[in-house]
């Protein structure tokens, strides 16, 4: 009798949990895998998730059988078998489980370990993260970028810096992710696999911005990629900091520095709402107040915004030629002089 | 002895009040004592600061920081002395004749009564969750806001940093003023009487440890008079360093609520360990008073890790120390450390009661023993040592030292086995039963399946190489509310029914109770099921703004919310109307055998009019002739089937 309550009882879980599990299996429940990374991960993934959803199977089917085979009308007085317990099946109730944690670590930790190994000669990105902006510099080329761009197939050793609060690099797709603290450098591994255009995301609340900090992670394949890194370390065209002025440098600035994460200016091309349009704000205005705006930001605060929010310190991140290039700019395109 | 008690109460308010003793009103501890108490504190701390940064010529006089930092310590104090928190403790230390122990602070005979100190157990136990619930509303409401905001993609009512202060209130709420007081009220209210004993070890401890909640609710709310925390519950630093003053009123909340926590497990640890009647031996005790014991041991040891980090924080803002800036040779991830180091056992300080409750429900609505009584317990207290271990496991992705990850990751699987102990358990007790699905028994069953995807979704996050693309996603907040609202708030309306009738002596509205579980349990799926997914497809956790591509699961998050929320009401009208209008409930509706159930609903002012003699299992549904206590009068039953007949009232 006892016996076989205890045998229904299994073969009902594992009925339950075969066919749940099925069902799990066929939910596109990851986006695509464009790193060699993404691919270990999701090997991990797809163990864990059958293995768990054959539990939660077994753990529902047995108790949705059990209150439909025991339940009894509410005037019903008497009492259920008098069961304590039985060693037998609590020791197969700890040791299974046991198995298969171990099992679990055992395979992540190796899939973890093949995930961050990197070649000692892996092509380095620094990355800096503010808010609510990243940027990006590469090896041997001069400019640094406001998006993430990256060669199919060459790994990439990650380095993160964090200016002000703690922020996270992840690219879904890539499946990576790893904290940018202040005062200390972190790291991570990336090999593209999938030549296309994906969004790095900030991951760790880092403030009112925290929502809109994005970048672009752009896979180039090695022609577009030696195109780009030439184009990029020549010095001209769009590259900051050596120039004197204009539209071009100033716009580049903006970019760089992170401005349109939280501003909106037309000119170039950001609609962010964090702070204040500055279109709007900036129409009209003279020099001097568009150079205390940045440099100063609690000098004025536009109204409906709380001071304190946009960093302070762009006077010693900016150099004062891309400063003068990010005024001129800024006063330009809104039309101000 | 309940009856004179009784009516030496009524003499009192009934006799017309001479003049002078309305005068002295303002000096006996209440509210016409906290009048000017507390104005007079406010002042006190006002003139300090100002006095004391005037002397040293600092300006302004009142910076608003220090200002507050000092208020929220002197205030709440002017409060607890108006009240009467310190009354016998302060004529004990000042030499002058302490008040006779007349028991006139026990027992509740109007609602007023709620609103004093008074120190016994069942009443603060009441106070305790009625105040949790104004907090689970409070709490509540600010989700429902989230869930507007979140209902489109884009800004629609509220900018960014007033939703970041939405979300960081709703989970300090959530935790510190409900899910963590709310089992503390509940044990308050069972505890005693489970195990036999006339009070709590510490009334006046006890009373005193629930009036510092409402205090730390109060200050976590107002935070938005100043700019409400928008850090997160978690606070992380430099963001919390850098945020408006507000942040300062959720460390100082902290200190309220964690001092009244640390103080109320004491409490208990000291009962059970003291105070357990004749014959009721650990082996003897009910496995809620086991959960309780396993997490006061928690509580105690662990919660100062969270008053300190948010204390290191406070000194960092108002004292200019560098504990955790970089600038100032500071390290933010030690706060990390030490934040988690509190607050992943705080999941089990949010679990193990809820374990308690389930195990009781279970056992006298499947009418069987609880399966494997000892390795409950036992496993219990594995996951209370293994719980000290796991804490870095939030951290995976922090820059911590990768070395740290794989033991974490180890330890936090092998915390899963003792938590299955507990699930097969429960369902082997379910086998063979004679399953009652009244309302109670209905939440600990949503409970059990329920729980056991957070569970689950706890294993896939203890794996680092899964953790590192979930970790800070809609998975993340798909894993905690399975945990908390499917795993916590589900044991705790479990408690709420079970003992709705020995609190309030009233059975509530079965129909109604059957019809806010189903639609809790559909609308708590539909709201936080999907949110595995997106999270896994790439939505960050903690944006007030998204993907459009999120758009239309969002909606639908939003809606499954609202209807969630209301399915609330359905909960708050059969409270309060049950409690108003009831029927009156019998001693022991549900046939238990543990010692509450023994004495009337209400007990009596003294729980028990003698000392119960136990002298077996709590648990021997359809055992022949087993017996948990032997009581004499009408308080005892035996265990046998056909002989437990739902108990009389009993005549007071």
């Amino acid at each position: 009798m006892r016996r076989r309550a205890i045998i229904q009882m299994i073969v009902i879980g594992v009925l339950a949990g075969i066919v749940t599990g099925g069902v799990a299996y066929f939910v596109p429940w990851l986006p695509d895998a464009a790193s060699v990374q993404a691919g270990l991960i999701d090997e991990v993934y797809w163990f864990v998730a059958i293995v768990c959803v054959v539990i939660f199977a077994l753990v529902a089917g047995v108790a949705l059988y059990a209150g439909w085979k025991f339940r009894v009308a509410d005037d019903d007085m008497d009492d259920g078998s008098p069961i304590h317990g039985h060693t037998g099946l609590e020791i197969w109730w700890t040791a299974i489980p046991t198995a298969l944690v171990v099992a679990m670590a055992v395979f992540s930790g190796i899939n973890l370990s093949r995930a961050e190994a990197l070649p000692s000669d892996a092509r380095v990105v620094e990355v800096t993260a503010q808010q609510f902006a990243w940027s990006f510099q590469y090896p041997g080329v001069e400019k640094t970028s406001g998006d993430l761009v990256l060669e199919v197939d060459v790994p990439v050793k990650i380095v993160l810096h964090a200016n002000d609060v703690i922020h996270s690099f992840w690219v879904p797709e890539f499946r990576m992710k790893q904290d940018a603290v202040p005062g200390i450098e972190t790291t991570t591994a990336i090999t593209p696999t999938k030549v296309g255009e994906y969004d790095v995301i900030c991951t760790e609340l880092c403030g009112l911005g925290h929502s809109v900090m994005r970048a672009k992670a752009i896979v180039l394949s090695s022609e577009d990629y030696a195109a780009w890194e030439k184009e990029a370390g020549g010095g001209g065209g769009q590259a900051g900091g050596t120039g004197t002025g204009g539209e071009a440098d100033g716009k580049a600035v903006f970019d760089s520095a992170g401005c349109g994460g939280c501003h909106t200016l037309s000119a170039a091309g950001s609609t962010a709402e964090v702070g204040p349009d500055l279109d709007t704000v900036l129409a009209g205005a003279d020099e001097p107040f568009v150079r205390e705006s940045i440099i100063d930001p609690n000098a004025e605060i536009a109204e409906g915004y709380q001071p304190n929010v946009m960093p302070g310190d762009y006077e010693e991140r900016l150099t004062d030629e891309d400063l003068d290039a990010l005024v001129q700019f800024l006063l330009d395109s809104t039309g101000s002089s | 002895m309940t009856t004179t008690v009784h009516e030496h109460l009524h003499a009192g308010p009934e006799a017309p009040p001479p003049r002078r003793r309305r005068l002295r009103r303002f000096t006996a501890p209440g509210w016409f004592r906290v009048l000017w108490t507390v104005p007079l504190s406010f002042l006190l701390a006002t003139g300090l600061v100002a006095g004391a940064r005037a002397a040293f010529g600092y300006e302004p006089l009142l910076l608003q920081a220090v200002w507050l930092t000092v208020l929220m310590v002197v205030v709440p104090l002017g409060f607890l002395i108006g009240i009467g928190g310190f009354d016998y403790w302060a004529r004990y230390v000042s030499g002058r004749p302490t008040l006779p122990e007349d028991h006139s602070g026990h027992g509740a005979y109007s609602w007023k009564d709620y609103f004093r100190v008074n120190t016994d157990h069942k009443v603060i136990g009441i106070q305790y969750v009625v105040t949790t619930v104004v907090f689970f509303i409070a709490g509540g409401l600010l989700a429902m806001f989230m869930r507007a905001e979140l209902a489109q993609p884009g800004m629609q009512y509220v900018n960014p940093q007033a939703y970041n202060g939405l979300f960081s209130v709703h989970a300090s709420l959530m935790i510190f003023l409900f899910i963590i007081p709310a089992f503390a009220g509940l044990g308050n209210y069972v505890i005693p009487l489970m195990i036999g004993a006339p009070d709590m070890a510490f009334p006046r401890l006890n009373a005193l440890s629930f009036w510092l909640l409402p205090i730390a609710g109060l200050m976590m709310l107002s935070s938005y008079f100043v700019g409400a925390f928008a850090a997160g519950w978690t606070n992380y630093v430099p963001l919390a360093v850098q945020q408006p003053d507000g942040n300062l009123m959720f460390q100082m909340g902290v200190q309220w609520a964690g001092a009244s926590s640390i103080m109320t497990a004491l409490n208990f640890l000291v009962t059970i360990i003291t105070m357990r009647a004749p014959g009721m031996t650990f082996w003897r005790m009910p496995l809620l008073v086991w959960a309780n014991f396993a997490t006061s041991t928690l509580v105690v040891l662990a919660t100062p890790f969270i008053a300190g980090s948010q204390f290191f924080i406070l000194f960092d803002r108002v004292l200019h120390t560098n504990f955790f800036d970089p600038a100032g040779g500071g390290y933010p991830i030690a706060y990390q450390h030490i934040f988690w180091f509190y607050s992943h056992p705080a999941v089990y300080i949010m679990m193990l009661p809820g374990f308690g409750i389930v195990s009781e429900v279970i056992s006298v609505f499947a009418r069987k023993p609880i399966f494997g009584y000892r390795l409950m317990a036992l496993s219990l207290m594995a996951i209370l040592i293994l719980g000290f271990s796991v804490w870095a496991h939030h951290m995976f992705v922090s820059g911590m030292a990768p070395w740290l990850r794989i033991p974490m990751m180890v330890t936090t699987m092998v915390i899963a086995v003792p938590t299955g102990i507990k699930v097969f358990s429960w369902l082997a007790t379910l086998w063979e039963g004679r399953i009652h699905f009244r309302t109670p028994m209905l939440f600990a069953l949503g409970f059990v399946t329920m729980f056991v995807i957070g569970g689950l979704s706890g294993v896939y996050l203890g794996s680092v190489p899964i953790d590192i693309h979930v970790s800070d996603t809609y998975f993340i907040v798909a894993h905690i509310h399975y945990v908390l609202f499917g795993g916590s708030l589900f044991t705790i309306y479990a408690g709420f029914y079970y003992w709705f009738p020995k609190m309030t002596g009233r059975m509530y509205n079965e129909r109604l109770g059957k019809i806010h579980f189903w639609l809790t349990f559909v609308g708590f799926n539909a709201t936080f099921f999907p949110m595995h997914w997106i999270g896994t497809r790439g939505m960050p956790r903690r944006v007030a703004d998204y993907d459009p591509m999120f758009g239309n699961w969002n909606l639908v998050i939003s809606i499954a919310s609202f209807f969630l929320g209301i399915s609330t009401l359905v909960f708050l009208y059969n409270m309060v109307v049950s409690w108003r209008s009831g029927e009156p409930a019998p001693s022991n509706p549900w046939r238990a055998l543990t010692l509450e159930w023994q004495v009337s609903s209400p007990p009596p002012v003294f729980n028990f009019d003698e000392i119960p003699q136990v002298v077996g299992s709590p648990y021997e549904y359809g055992v022949p002739g087993a017996r948990h206590a032997i009581l004499s009068g009408n308080g005892h039953r035996t265990a046998e089937g056909r002989e437990a007949a739902p108990m009389e009232e009993t005549v007071p």
